[in-house]
């Protein structure tokens, strides 16, 4: 599914944020990420979805060699890539409902709107979908960024500090939502901060420490 | 229907009252170049198919008895001639109202030795041989002079078609100049919109997508100002119709400042024009600057 091979990240001339980065997701894991601040996860997630190229490295993300790949083969494997921004990045001009949809008319896909409808429903945003997000508070916008990053139900979903602004009710419900796509095959990757979400999960643990993925702890059955 | 992706653009006034202005003048270079057009052609139409005939008074004494049989013998040639569905001379009075323009009227044009002129009409699609007949007419008149009008045809050509030319060149520059202003807006529009643009390009989206909506955001813009701009130059064309209509004669001796309806109809190429001009020049900007994005 996605293959580090001694992935190093620097912005132009600065230090590297990133070191000698090297694991594997295998399809269908669910795997945290954790580490400090800074640590270099946001990093490490911009990699995965395709917003940086690597400064040195090797990287297969879909059985695909991303150095050697054509750039036109790009968009078709950033569309099986579930996003959820740690500032949710929504289009301020759009509604709740337009901005959960945008992944599904990206792929061309016609009827949408049960779909969305539905999500945004089982999120708790049924009475909200046509709110713009300067409407809705924080932990309402991080819930239509997951809806988003969900829609398409793509092949990988990476997350970073996506309960962060929920209450822990919601923030269970949300990664119950992240639990059963994996069930259903999806590959998911959650960046946080959460300690307690990490202890009551069975799941893979990688720890970033200034750039070193350092610490690994094997997903449980 | 699906929302737009591009946010409706706040300040974007500017850009449209520059492609209303540049649309405004594009209407007026091609209503020019359709007025030159026409007017050349009518010019041309109106010498062609006639030939003149003068007869030059003599340089001292009174024109006498003399000129008249020289007339009458030029009429007969002329009539004589094929390829002539008929002559005949200009009165006294019509030569009189020719030179009225540069020199009045009155007792001393009627005393002037002005030339007699004789009208000759040729049959439509015959062609003349003017050097045989310019002979034969000196054979029967020694003081006549054959005038079949090649000299001004030519220079109104010329002038038609330097016209015609002047005005596409100003079309053309006008072109330049809205391609620059809508890739200046373009490129400005990219960095306004630069958060959604890289959230697209992150999400999958096709760079054919971004494109389409940046170009069809610029297009509906760029439409809308040039049709304001090439309207009231319609408006003005209009109004200048009515002004000859009721008798106001712009610049004497030029043409008329007014356009048929038909030729009015060809305005409305200008929007459409500066619309496809926007549409091709946004795409390829957008294009041009997701090449850069990884």
């Amino acid at each position: 599914m996605l293959r580090f091979e001694n992935v190093s990240m620097r912005y132009g001339p600065g230090p590297e944020v990133l070191r000698d980065v090297t694991f594997r997701l295998e399809a269908g894991s669910f795997t945290f990420l954790t580490g400090p601040s800074g640590a270099g996860k946001t990093t490490l997630l911009k990699l995965m979805y395709l917003a940086e190229p690597p400064s040195r490295g090797l990287i297969s993300l879909f059985g695909e060699e991303l150095a050697t790949l054509r750039r036109k083969a790009f968009p078709a494997l950033r569309r099986r890539i579930g996003v959820v921004f740690q500032d949710f990045r929504l289009l301020d001009h759009l509604s709740a409902f337009d901005n959960v949809a945008l992944p599904l008319r990206l792929a061309g896909a016609g009827d949408y709107e049960h779909d969305v409808e539905e999500l945004l429903t089982w999120v708790g945003l049924g009475e909200r979908m046509h709110a713009k997000p300067e409407t809705l508070s924080g932990g309402e916008q991080q819930r239509v960024a997951i809806a988003r990053a969900v829609v398409a139900r793509p092949d990988l979903l990476l997350a970073d500090e996506p309960t962060g602004n929920v209450d822990a009710d919601i923030g269970e419900r949300l990664i119950r939502l992240f639990g059963e796509l994996n069930k259903l095959g999806t590959t998911v990757l959650i960046a946080t901060h959460d300690r307690g979400l990490i202890e009551r999960s069975k799941a893979r643990e990688m720890r970033l420490v200034d750039g070193r993925l350092v610490e690994l702890r094997a997903g449980r059955t | 229907m699906s929302a737009r992706i591009l946010p409706r653009e706040a300040g974007a006034a500017p850009m449209d009252v520059v492609i209303a202005i540049m649309a405004f003048l594009a209407a007026l270079a091609l209503g020019a170049s359709l007025i030159a057009d026409r007017a050349a052609e009518g010019w041309r139409s109106g010498l062609a198919g006639h030939v003149t005939v003068q007869i030059l008074p003599p340089a001292t004494g009174a024109p006498g008895p003399a000129l008249d049989a020289e007339t009458a013998s030029a009429l007969a040639v002329l009539r004589a001639t094929p390829g002539i569905a008929h002559a005949a001379p200009v009165s006294q009075a019509d030569t009189e109202k020719l030179v009225e323009p540069w020199l009045g009227k009155g007792a001393l044009v009627e005393d002037l030795p002005l030339p007699r002129l004789i009208d000759a009409e040729i049959v439509p699609g015959e062609s003349l041989d003017v050097a045989t007949l310019s002979q034969k007419l000196k054979a029967a008149a020694p003081d006549s002079a054959l005038d079949d009008h090649a000299h001004w045809i030519a220079r109104l050509k010329a002038l038609s078609t330097t016209l015609i030319w002047s005005a596409y060149a100003v079309l053309a520059l006008i072109a330049v100049a809205t391609a620059a202003t809508v890739a200046f807006a373009t490129r400005a529009g990219l960095q306004a919109h630069h958060d959604i643009v890289t959230l697209l390009h992150q999400m999958g989206a096709q760079s054919g997508f971004i494109a389409r909506a940046f170009e069809r955001h610029y297009f509906l813009s760029v439409l809308g100002a040039s049709l304001v701009g090439a309207s009231i130059a319609a408006v003005l064309f209009i109004v200048a119709r009515g002004l000859e209509f009721a008798g106001v004669e712009a610049v004497p001796f030029l043409p008329p400042v007014d356009l048929k309806p038909m030729e009015l109809l060809w305005l409305v190429t200008v929007p459409f024009a500066s619309g496809l001009i926007a549409l091709a020049t946004a795409r390829l900007s957008v294009l041009a600057a997701l090449r850069n994005i990884y």
